[in-house]
C-alpha cells in the first residue's frame, strides 16, 4: 500500500482521546501504524459521571476494557435504564429499561396487545409487563436461567468520569500508543488538510491523520460550519452526595420548573447534575436548588455552560473531529458517550485506505449525521412530550421544533403503537415504546390483527406474563452480588 | 352488515387475490367485511413470474403447505438470477439468495476476497457461493439447518405461474369467507364532501360501497390513478424500457434452478423455468427496436418450442405519487411499475399487503399517520429497487443506442456516488429496510465489471498464506458439498411434482 495511513495523532484529552487512540492503536497497531497522542490535559470536569448504553460491552470487548477493571477503577455500577421523574407533574415516574417491553404474543408486538387491553380499560403500565424494568425497580440484575418471560435484560453502566479517562489513559499505554503532552499547538493547515501540527516547544508532528478531540484543529479547516439544536438549557451544574445504600440499578432524571437534575448512582457517591436555565435561575439559586433537590448532603462544583450545536462535517480533509470537537452531544440517554462510541466505531470502518485522499470522509459525514440526528430526536422526544402544563420552560420545550422523523415516529406510535423506522436508529423500538408510554401516550389504535385473539385468552396471557415477570426478577441476583461476581 | 368495516378490493390478479387471501387470514370477520369485484371478460397480466424468498414468508404468513402450493402452480425453485452478456457481451453471473462466503476472520468476508482478488489468488467470487455454485448445476436442495454446513446459508424462491397463484389463492381465500362480486366496473363513484371513494358501480347497475378500497386494478389504476387522479412518478428517463412481448416454450432440458435474464440490442430477454412450460419474454425500448422486431428476436432465442403466438405488454417506469390517497390504497401495477430484472413484483404487492394489514384504520375516520406511514415506506421500498435495477443498466458496456444513452445518464441522488464508493473500498452502505442488502450489490457490480481497488484495511491483519488457505478450504467445501445435491429436475419430481395442465 502505498499511501497507507502510517502516522495518526490524536489531539486532546479525557474520555474521547483515550478511546480514540486506543480503539485506533488495537485495530491497526498491527499494521504498523503508529498512534501519538498529544495531550492537551483536558480531564473530565469535577464531579462529572457517564452513563453508558448498554451496547458499549462490545465496543468494551474492541478496547480491551473488562467489567473487573471498570468497576475497581471508575465505581462502576451496573445501569438497567433509566428514570424519569416528574415529566408529567407531580409524582409521576417511569423507567426507560433496557429490555423487551412485554413478551410478543400471536405473531404481534407486546405493545399492541397492551394498546387493545388499554382500551379496554386496563391500568397496567407498560413496564409492569418488562422484565428489565421490573427488576431494575426491585434492585434485581443478571440474567435469570431458563427466563420464564424469554425477555432481553440489557445492561450499561454508570461510570465516573474521571475514573474511566484513567482506565482508558492506562490501557493507552500497553497499546504502543506514544504519549505526549501537548497545550497550544499551532495547525498548519495547507490545501484543505494539515500536514502537520506544532508543539508548544516549536517542534512539529507530522501525521497523515489527525483525529481532534479537542477542537482547534478542525476549526482550523472548517472555522464555524455548526448546527445548532433546541438545547432548553445553557447552565450545568455537578456534585457528588454519598452512595446510596443499596445503590439502584438506574439513575434519575427528575423534572425541575427551569431544568432537570439527575443522579447518577456510583459504588463511591452518587453524581448530581442539575442543568437549568439561566434566564430562570439564577446560578446561586440553581446551587442552593441543588442541594436541597439532592436531599442529602453535597459537595459542588461550578456551573459551567453547556451548548447545543454539532458540526456538519467532523470529517474534514484528514482530520476527524471526535467528542466535544464534533459537538455538543444530547444531555440525556447516555447520548455522550453512544455517540463517542458509534464515532469511534465508525471511523474504524471506515478507515481510510489512502493517506493522500480520504473519500471516506462524506461516507463517515453522512453515517454520523445520520446518528446524531437520531440520538438527538430520542432525547428530544423527552421535551416534546413533557407534560408539565403552566411553567414556562416545560410549555416552550414542549413547543421546541422537532425533526421530520421524530414528529413521524410520535405520531404513528400515538396513532397506532408503531415505529417510523429510518436508517442509523440507535434506539431499539422497545425503549422507544417505554418512553413513548411512560410520558403518557396512550397509541388510539391497534393491529387489527390483534383482534385474532379474544379477550379472555388475552387476559389470560397478561396474567401470565405478569407472573413470570414476577418469577423471573425472584431468580436474579442483587446488585451487589452482581458486582462482586464480576469482580471475580 | 351494520357497523362492520368495509373493504373492498377492486382487481382479482395475483395482487387483489394476494391481498383478499392475507385478509381472509387476519382479519377478524366478525369486524371485518371484505370483498373482491372482479370481471372474467378482464384478463389479468398473468406471465411466467419469478419471485424473491420473501414469498414464502408470505405463504407461510397465510399458513399455506408448499408442496400443495407448488404443485398447484407449476413451479419450481429459484436461487438466484442468471444475467448474461450484462456488462459486457459473453460475461455471465448469477445474483444469488445468499451471501458470498462465510467469516474467516474479522473483517467481513468481501473484503478478504478483494484483498485476495488483488493479490491474484483468489477465485471468481461466485466460487464462494454455495447456491451458486449449486444452481450452475442445475441441482436444487431445501437449507438444511445446519449452521455449521454450507448446506443451509443460502434462501430459496419460486418461478410460478402468477395465474394460477391467483386462481389457487381465490379458493383458498372464498372458502374462509371472502365475497367474490363478479362484474366490470363502469363508474366510480366519489362523496362528494370528502372525496373520498364511496362506491364503484358494475355494468349490471349494481353498486359496491366500501370504508376503504384496495386498488388491484392493474395498469389502469382504475380508482387511485384515474378516479383520483393521483399521477404516476415517471422513471422512464432511468428505466427507459416501455414495452415487452411475452411467449411460453415448452420446458426444455435445461431445467434451471435460476432465472436467466439475458442483455439484448434494446433491452433484455427473460427465461423462468416452470414445472409444465418456459416463461420467456423481451423487455425493450420501443425507441430502439420495432415491435416486429423484438417478437422475431425473442422468437429465435428460446430453448424451447414457442406454444403461442408472442404477448405485447406496454408499460412505463414509475410509481403514483400516494400509494395510499383518500380512502384507497393502490397494490401491484396500479401503484407502479419497475420491470421485472429482480423480480420485485410480487414483493412489492406482498409489502404494500403487510404494511396495509398493520396500518389498517380502525373506522371509517382515517388517522393521518396511518397512510403518512404506509406511503413513506413504500417509497422507500420503490426507490431501493429503482436504484438497484438502474446500477444494472448503467454498468455497461455501451455497445447499441440503448446502452450509450443508459450509461451516460444523470443518475438518482441515492445512487450517485454509490459507484465511485464502491471502487474505491468495496464499500455498500447497509440499509434497516427495503430491498438488496451489501450481498447483491457486491454480486451485481463485481458481476459487471466494477471491482474494488481495495479493502477494509482491517482485512490486511490475517496472513496471506493463511488467507489464502482458509480461501481455498472454503472453495473445495462448497465445491464437494455442490456434489451431493440431487439435480433440480429429480428433486421437482419427487418433492412438489404438479399434473400436466
Amino acid at each position: 500500500m502505498t499511501n497507507a495511513v502510517q502516522q495518526v495523532v490524536v489531539h486532546g484529552g479525557g474520555v474521547a482521546a483515550a478511546m480514540a487512540a486506543l480503539a485506533i492503536a488495537r485495530a491497526f497497531g498491527r499494521l504498523g501504524t503508529q498512534v501519538s497522542w498529544v495531550d492537551t490535559g483536558e480531564a473530565p470536569a469535577p464531579h462529572a459521571a457517564l452513563v453508558a448504553p448498554p451496547d458499549i460491552a462490545t465496543f468494551h470487548r474492541l478496547l480491551g476494557l473488562d467489567d473487573a477493571a471498570l468497576i475497581g477503577g471508575a465505581a462502576a455500577t451496573i445501569s438497567m435504564g433509566q428514570q424519569f421523574a416528574g415529566w408529567s407533574g407531580g409524582d409521576s415516574a417511569f423507567v426507560h429499561a433496557y429490555g423487551d417491553a412485554g413478551s410478543p404474543f400471536a405473531s404481534l408486538p407486546f405493545v399492541q396487545h397492551w394498546t387493545r387491553a388499554r382500551q379496554a380499560g386496563l391500568r397496567v403500565a407498560l413496564e409492569d409487563f418488562s422484565l428489565a424494568a421490573a427488576a431494575a425497580k426491585q434492585g434485581r440484575t443478571g440474567a435469570p436461567r431458563d427466563a420464564a418471560t424469554r425477555q432481553a435484560v440489557k445492561q450499561g453502566w454508570n461510570l465516573d468520569a474521571a475514573g474511566y479517562a484513567r482506565l482508558l489513559r492506562d490501557l493507552c499505554d500497553g497499546a504502543g500508543v506514544r504519549w505526549m503532552p501537548g497545550t497550544a499547538v499551532v495547525p498548519r493547515p495547507g490545501g484543505g488538510r494539515i500536514e502537520q501540527i506544532d508543539l508548544a516547544s516549536g517542534e512539529p508532528l507530522r501525521a497523515d491523520l489527525f483525529i481532534d478531540a479537542d477542537g482547534a484543529l478542525v476549526a482550523a479547516l472548517d472555522p464555524d460550519a455548526a448546527a445548532r439544536r433546541p438545547g432548553f438549557c445553557d447552565r450545568l451544574i455537578r456534585g457528588s452526595a454519598p452512595a446510596f445504600d443499596p445503590v439502584p440499578l438506574y439513575s434519575r432524571v427528575t423534572a425541575h420548573a427551569a431544568g432537570w437534575l439527575s443522579l447518577i448512582p456510583l459504588a463511591d457517591r452518587t453524581a448530581v447534575e442539575f442543568a437549568y436555565d439561566s434566564t430562570l435561575l439564577s446560578d446561586a439559586d440553581a446551587r442552593g436548588l441543588l442541594a436541597a433537590a439532592a436531599g442529602r448532603p453535597l459537595e459542588t462544583g461550578v456551573p459551567m455552560p453547556v451548548g447545543a450545536a454539532a458540526r456538519l462535517r467532523p470529517w474534514v480533509g484528514n482530520v476527524v473531529a471526535v467528542g466535544r470537537a464534533a459537538g455538543d452531544a444530547p444531555m440525556l440517554d447516555g447520548g455522550e458517550l453512544l455517540l463517542l462510541q458509534l464515532a469511534i466505531a465508525q471511523l474504524v470502518l471506515l478507515w481510510p485506505i489512502d493517506g493522500a485522499a480520504m473519500p471516506e470522509a462524506d461516507i463517515y459525514n453522512e453515517e454520523m449525521a445520520g446518528a446524531w440526528a437520531r440520538v438527538t430526536d430520542f432525547t428530544a422526544q423527552h421535551f416534546r412530550l413533557n407534560a408539565r402544563d403552566g411553567e414556562p420552560f416545560w410549555n416552550a420545550a414542549r413547543a421546541a421544533s422537532v425533526s421530520t422523523e421524530l414528529a413521524a415516529k410520535i405520531d404513528l406510535f400515538a396513532a397506532r403503537g408503531m415505529f417510523a423506522h429510518f436508517n442509523h436508529e440507535a434506539h431499539v423500538e422497545d425503549s422507544w415504546a417505554l418512553v413513548m408510554a411512560g410520558h403518557g401516550v396512550v397509541p388510539r389504535s391497534f393491529d387489527p390483527q390483534a383482534l385474532l385473539t379474544d379477550d379472555e385468552a388475552l387476559m389470560a396471557e397478561f396474567q401470565r406474563q405478569l407472573r413470570a415477570v414476577a418469577s423471573d426478577v425472584h431468580a436474579m441476583e442483587t446488585h451487589a452480588d452482581a458486582l462482586r461476581r464480576m469482580r471475580g | 352488515m351494520g357497523d362492520k368495516f368495509d373493504l373492498v378490493i377492486v382487481g382479482g390478479g395475483t395482487a387483489g387475490w394476494m391481498c383478499a387471501a392475507a385478509c381472509a387470514a387476519k382479519l377478524d370477520p366478525a369486524r371485518f367485511r371484505v370483498r373482491l369485484v372482479e370481471s372474467e371478460e378482464i384478463g389479468t397480466v398473468g406471465v411466467g413470474e419469478a419471485t424473491l424468498p420473501q414469498m414464502k414468508d408470505f405463504n407461510d404468513f397465510l399458513g399455506l403447505d408448499e408442496v400443495e402450493f407448488m404443485k398447484a402452480t407449476q413451479a419450481s425453485f429459484k436461487l438466484g438470477i442468471e444475467f448474461v452478456n450484462w456488462g459486457r457481451r459473453g460475461d455471465r453471473y448469477i445474483h444469488p439468495f445468499g451471501t458470498f462466503g462465510r467469516p474467516i476472520g474479522e473483517a467481513d468476508f468481501f473484503s478478504y476476497w478483494i484483498r485476495a482478488h488483488r493479490a491474484g489468488t483468489a477465485a471468481p467470487l461466485f466460487d464462494y457461493c454455495f447456491p451458486i455454485v449449486t444452481a450452475l448445476q442445475n441441482r436444487f436442495m431445501l437449507p438444511n439447518g445446519d449452521g455449521n454446513d454450507v448446506r443451509s446459508a443460502f434462501a430459496y424462491a419460486y418461478h410460478l405461474d402468477a395465474f394460477l397463484y391467483a386462481r389457487y389463492l381465490r379458493a383458498w381465500a372464498e372458502a374462509r369467507g371472502i365475497e367474490r362480486v363478479e362484474g366490470r366496473i363502469v363508474a366510480v363513484e366519489k362523496d362528494g364532501e370528502s372525496g373520498d371513494i364511496a362506491a364503484v358501480t358494475l355494468a349490471s347497475g349494481a353498486q359496491v360501497a366500501g370504508d376503504l378500497f384496495v386498488d388491484c386494478s392493474g395498469f389502469r389504476s382504475l380508482l387511485l390513478g384515474t378516479a383520483l387522479g393521483v399521477e404516476l412518478e415517471d422513471w422512464s428517463h432511468w428505466l427507459p424500457c416501455d414495452s415487452a412481448q411475452a411467449v411460453p416454450s415448452a420446458r426444455s432440458d435445461d431445467f434451471t434452478p435460476y432465472t436467466r435474464s439475458t442483455r439484448r440490442k434494446a433491452g433484455w430477454q427473460w427465461c423462468i423455468p416452470l414445472q409444465h412450460r418456459t416463461g420467456n419474454g423481451y423487455v425493450y425500448s420501443s425507441a430502439d427496436i420495432s415491435d416486429d422486431e423484438a417478437a422475431a428476436t425473442l422468437l429465435a432465442n428460446l430453448d424451447g418450442e414457442p406454444l403461442a403466438d408472442p404477448r405485447v405488454l406496454r408499460f412505463k417506469a414509475g410509481k403514483r405519487h400516494q400509494a395510499w390517497a383518500k380512502n384507497c390504497i393502490a397494490m401491484g401495477l396500479a401503484g407502479g411499475f419497475l420491470e421485472p430484472l429482480e423480480s420485485t413484483s410480487i414483493y412489492l404487492v406482498q409489502m404494500a399487503i403487510m404494511h396495509l394489514l398493520t396500518l389498517m384504520p380502525d373506522g371509517a375516520a382515517i388517522d393521518p399517520a396511518l397512510p403518512a406511514e404506509f406511503n413513506r415506506v413504500m417509497d422507500v421500498e420503490y426507490d431501493r429497487i429503482r436504484d438497484f435495477l438502474i446500477l444494472h443498466y448503467v454498468a455497461n458496456e455501451a455497445d447499441a443506442p440503448l446502452w450509450q444513452r443508459v450509461t451516460a445518464i444523470d443518475l438518482p441522488d441515492t445512487l450517485a456516488g454509490k459507484i465511485d464508493r464502491f471502487r474505491h473500498r468495496g464499500h455498500v452502505q447497509a440499509y434497516r429496510d427495503g430491498l438488496f442488502g451489501p450481498p447483491s450489490w457486491q454480486a451485481v457490480f463485481v458481476g459487471q465489471g466494477i471491482v474494488p481497488r481495495a479493502a477494509d484495511r482491517l482485512a490486511d491483519a490475517l496472513p496471506a498464506d493463511l488467507l489464502d488457505e482458509r480461501l481455498a478450504k472454503l472453495a473445495a467445501t462448497i465445491a464437494d458439498a455442490a456434489a451431493t445435491v440431487p439435480s433440480h429436475a429429480d428433486f421437482i419430481a419427487r418433492y412438489c411434482p404438479a399434473p400436466a395442465p
